[in-house]
C-alpha cells in the first residue's frame, strides 16, 4: 500500500535521510501552527500519485494565503480522495532536483536503485538509470558508483547518492517496502541532499510481521465499497467493476478470463470475485449473498475450474445454496476441473444446468442480462 | 525429454501432515511421482499416506535421497523451509503458496542461485510434465503428453487452458506455473530459454496476465532468429487501471502494463495472440503448424 507523504518522511527520518521540517494539520484554522517562516507549501496527503500535476502542493507567502490554500485543498479531491490531512513544509531554495528511488525489480527478481540526474514531475517520461542488484547481501557501492558516472557529472553528487542509496535499502527491507521514491530529492545550496517528497509503497503481504501495517490495511478496508469490505472479512478477493454481471470465480487468471468473455460478448462484470482462497460452503454463501443484494446485478455466473478444489464438493454446495436462496436471480454454472464427472451428476439430480464449456455459460448469462 | 523434472527425481513433501500435503501425496503418488519422504516438524508421525515422516529437511534427503521439494508452509515460515531444502540438497523446489512478502521471494530466489537450484513460485500450482513427471497439485485430467511447451502466470487459467488443448488434442511436453507474484524463483525468461532448449518442445504456448513486464521476455524471444513459433494469451482486457486483480503482480501502473499494449507488442513480434480464451486453441494450433512447416519445408 501507498502511504502518505508525512508518513514515509516519519519513516526516512527514522533511517536517517534528511527532510523537511513539517507539521501536519486537519483542519484549515491549525495553519496556525505553523510558527516557522514563510513562504512555505501546503501539501495534501493522499494515497495515490500524480498530486502534483492535480494542484495538491501550494506555495503560500503569508499565514491568510496558508490557510486559504488549507481550505480549499481540503475541499477538494484528488483521484476520488479527500485528502484528511495537509503538510505544511518551509517553501526551500535549492539548486537541483534529482529522482532517487530503491524498488523492487520483477524482471531480475531482485532490488534496483533508480536514479535521473533531473527529477521532478515529468521525471517518469524518460528512463532512470538502473542498477539491478538482486538480493540486499549483492548490493556493491562501487558498481553503482560506476553506473552512476554515466548519468551523473558531480562526484559530490555521486557519493552523496551512493551513501543514501545504502540507507534506502536498508529502510526498505526493515519496513518490507516494495519502493521507497523520493523525488525531488533537493541538492541544497551547501551541496547536501535533502528529501522533498517521500513515496512509499509497502508490502501488503508482509503485514504478519508488522503491526502498525496490518491496522493500516485494516482502516484501509473500512474505506472499501461496502459490500468489497465484507467480501474481504469473509476472506473473499473481490474488486468492485460497476457492471451487470455478478461473477463468482475461482483463481485469478481465470475470473480475469470469465470478466473479458462477458466483456466481449457484450455485458459488464459486476466484479473480480476471487473465492479460491476460501472454497467453502460459508465462501460461496456469502459470494451469492452479496451479489444478490446488489440492485445493479442482474444476473450470476459461477465459473470454477478445480484444481485443489474438489468440484462434487463446490456442485453439493451449489445445489445446497441454490435451495435456501430467496433471490430470483438467473444463476448460470460452468464447474469443471478435479472431480467433474461426480459435479455433473450432482447438478444434473438438483435440476441445475452444468455449462459444458465457459463461452456457453458466458452466452447463456449474456443472454439474462439482455432478455431482464 | 523435460523441463525442470523427470521420473527418476526423488519427491520430499515438506508440511505433508496439512490437508493439502496429504492430498498432495496422494495425488503426486498416483500420478507415478516418486514421493519418498515427508517433513513435519513436531507432530511426531512417523508416516502419511505410507510416505515416512521426517522432522527436518536434512534427515530426510539423508534417509531417502530425495532431490526435489514441494513445500505446503504459510507464508510466514515458507523461507525457512525452502532455504532447508536447498541446504538439504534439493535441486529442484516448488513454492506454490502465496501472500509471500516481496523480500522472501528476493532472498530464494538469490538462494537458489547460490545452490545452483530452481525454486518454482511462489504462487504456483508447479510443474507437470504429463505422462512422465508432476510436482505440483494441478488437476492431471487435464493433461496429456504431446509437443506444446507451456508457461503460465495463472494456475486456474493453465488448468482451463490445458484442457482445452487436450481436448483439442494438443498435448504438452511441460507445462510450467511461473505464478502471479511479482518476484519469481523461475521467471518467464528462464522458462522460454528451457522450453527453447527442449528437443521435444515444438512451439511455446505463454498464458500471461496484465501488469509488470514478464511479457517482455517472449517479445524478446519471439524476435530471435531461431525462436520456436510461440502463441499467446493476456487476460484482463476488462479490468480497470490501478486496481490489484488477485494476483500480487496482476496491477495496471502505466499504459505499457495493459492488455492492449502487450498484445500488441507480441502480435509485432510475431507471436499468435489469441484475444480471449475463444480463440485460444486456434492460435496453438497456427504456431505447432508454423513448426510443422519449417520442419518439413
Amino acid at each position: 500500500m501507498l502511504i502518505t507523504e508525512h508518513e514515509g518522511k516519519a519513516l526516512l527520518s527514522a533511517y536517517g535521510v534528511p527532510v523537511p521540517g513539517g507539521a501536519v494539520i486537519r483542519k484549515p484554522e491549525q495553519v496556525a501552527r505553523w510558527r516557522e517562516s514563510f513562504p512555505v507549501a501546503v501539501k495534501v496527503q493522499v494515497s495515490s500519485s500524480g498530486r502534483g500535476k492535480a494542484g495538491g502542493v501550494v506555495r503560500a507567502s503569508s499565514p491568510d494565503e496558508a490557510q486559504a490554500a488549507a481550505r480549499d485543498l481540503f475541499a477538494k479531491q484528488f483521484n476520488g480522495e479527500q485528502p484528511a490531512t495537509l503538510l505544511i513544509e518551509p517553501w526551500l531554495d535549492h539548486l537541483r532536483e534529482l529522482y532517487l528511488a530503491v524498488t523492487v525489480d520483477g524482471g531480475t527478481g531482485g532490488y534496483a536503485v533508480l536514479y535521473a540526474a533531473a527529477g521532478g514531475v515529468e521525471v517518469e517520461t524518460r528512463a532512470p538509470m538502473k542498477y539491478a542488484f538482486g538480493d540486499p547481501g549483492s548490493f556493491r557501492a562501487h558498481e553503482l558508483r560506476r553506473l552512476l558516472a554515466t548519468v551523473e557529472q558531480d562526484g559530490a553528487v555521486r557519493e552523496r547518492v551512493v551513501s543514501l542509496a545504502r540507507k534506502l535499502l536498508y529502510m526498505t527491507t526493515a519496513i518490507d517496502a516494495m519502493t521507497v521514491e523520493i523525488n525531488p530529492l533537493a541538492v541544497m545550496p551547501d551541496g547536501k541532499l535533502l528529501a522533498l517528497d517521500a513515496k512509499v509503497v509497502r508490502d501488503e503481504a508482509a503485514a504478519f510481521r508488522h503491526a502498525e501495517l496490518a491496522d493500516a490495511l485494516e482502516q484501509a478496508r473500512r474505506k472499501e465499497h461496502p459490500t468489497v469490505g465484507k467480501a474481504m472479512k469473509g476472506n473473499l478477493m473481490m474488486v468492485w467493476l460497476d457492471g451487470n454481471v455478478g461473477l463468482i470465480s475461482g483463481g485469478a487468471g481465470m475470473t480475469m478470463a470469465a470478466m473479458d468473455l462477458v466483456a466481449e460478448a457484450g455485458a459488464r462484470p459486476a466484479c473480480f470475485l476471487d473465492c479460491s482462497s476460501n472454497p467453502t460452503p460459508a465462501g460461496y454463501a456469502l459470494a451469492f449473498k452479496l451479489l444478490d443484494a446488489e440492485p445493479q446485478v442482474q444476473a450470476i455466473l459461477v465459473s470454477i475450474f478445480g484444481g485443489g478444489t474438489h468440484m462434487d464438493r463446490v456442485a453439493r454446495v451449489m445445489q445446497d445454496i441454490m435451495k435456501k436462496r430467496r433471490s430470483h436471480k438467473p444463476v448460470v454454472f460452468r464447474l469443471n476441473g478435479t472431480g467433474r464427472d461426480r459435479a455433473d451428476e450432482v447438478m444434473r439430480a438438483a435440476g441445475l444446468c452444468n455449462h459444458p464449456t465457459m463461452e456457453s455459460a458466458v452466452d447463456a448469462v449474456v443472454a439474462q442480462v439482455r432478455s431482464s | 525429454m523435460s523441463v525442470l523434472i523427470d521420473g527418476s527425481m526423488r519427491v520430499l513433501i515438506y508440511g505433508i501432515a496439512g490437508n493439502f500435503g496429504r492430498f498432495s501425496a496422494k495425488d503426486l503418488t498416483s500420478h507415478g511421482t516418486q514421493v519418498v519422504a515427508g517433513v513435519a516438524p513436531g507432530r511426531g508421525l512417523k508416516d502419511v499416506e505410507g510416505i515416512p515422516v521426517y522432522e527436518g529437511a536434512r534427515s530426510a534427503c539423508e534417509a531417502m535421497r530425495a532431490d526435489a521439494a514441494i513445500i505446503y508452509v504459510p507464508a510466514p515460515g515458507a523461507l525457512d523451509a525452502v532455504l532447508e531444502t536447498f541446504d538439504a540438497g534439493c535441486k529442484v523446489v516448488v513454492y506454490p503458496g502465496d501472500g509471500l512478502p516481496l523480500q522472501d521471494a528476493i532472498e530464494m530466489r538469490a538462494a537458489a542461485r547460490r545452490y545452483g537450484a530452481v525454486l518454482v513460485g511462489p504462487n504456483t500450482p508447479g510443474v507437470i510434465s504429463p505422462g512422465k513427471a508432476k510436482l505440483g497439485f494441478m488437476p492431471s485430467l487435464c493433461y496429456a503428453p504431446g509437443p506444446l511447451g507451456v508457461i503460465s502466470r495463472s494456475g486456474s487459467l493453465s488448468y482451463e487452458v490445458a484442457w482445452r488443448l487436450t481436448t483439442a488434442g494438443i498435448g504438452q511436453t511441460t507445462v510450467i506455473g511461473i505464478g502471479g507474484d511479482p518476484v519469481k524463483g523461475y521467471t518467464a525468461a528462464e522458462a522460454i530459454a528451457a522450453l527453447h532448449a527442449d528437443a521435444e518442445t515444438r512451439a511455446i504456448l505463454y498464458l500471461g496476465e496484465i501488469g509488470g513486464n514478464d511479457e517482455q521476455a517472449l517479445v524478446q524471444y519471439a524476435a530471435m532468429g531461431d525462436a520456436k513459433p510461440a502463441a499467446a494469451l493476456i487476460v484482463g482486457s476488462a479490468a480497470p487501471p490501478g486496481r490489484k486483480m488477485g494476483h500480487a503482480a496482476a496491477l495496471i501502473s502505466s499504459h505499457a502494463e495493459t492488455q492492449a499494449a502487450k498484445v500488441a507488442a507480441l502480435r509485432g513480434a510475431g507471436v499468435q495472440v489469441a484475444a480471449t480464451l475463444r480463440e485460444l486453441v486456434d492460435a496453438a494450433q497456427r504456431a505447432l503448424a508454423t513448426a510443422l512447416a519449417r520442419a518439413t519445408g
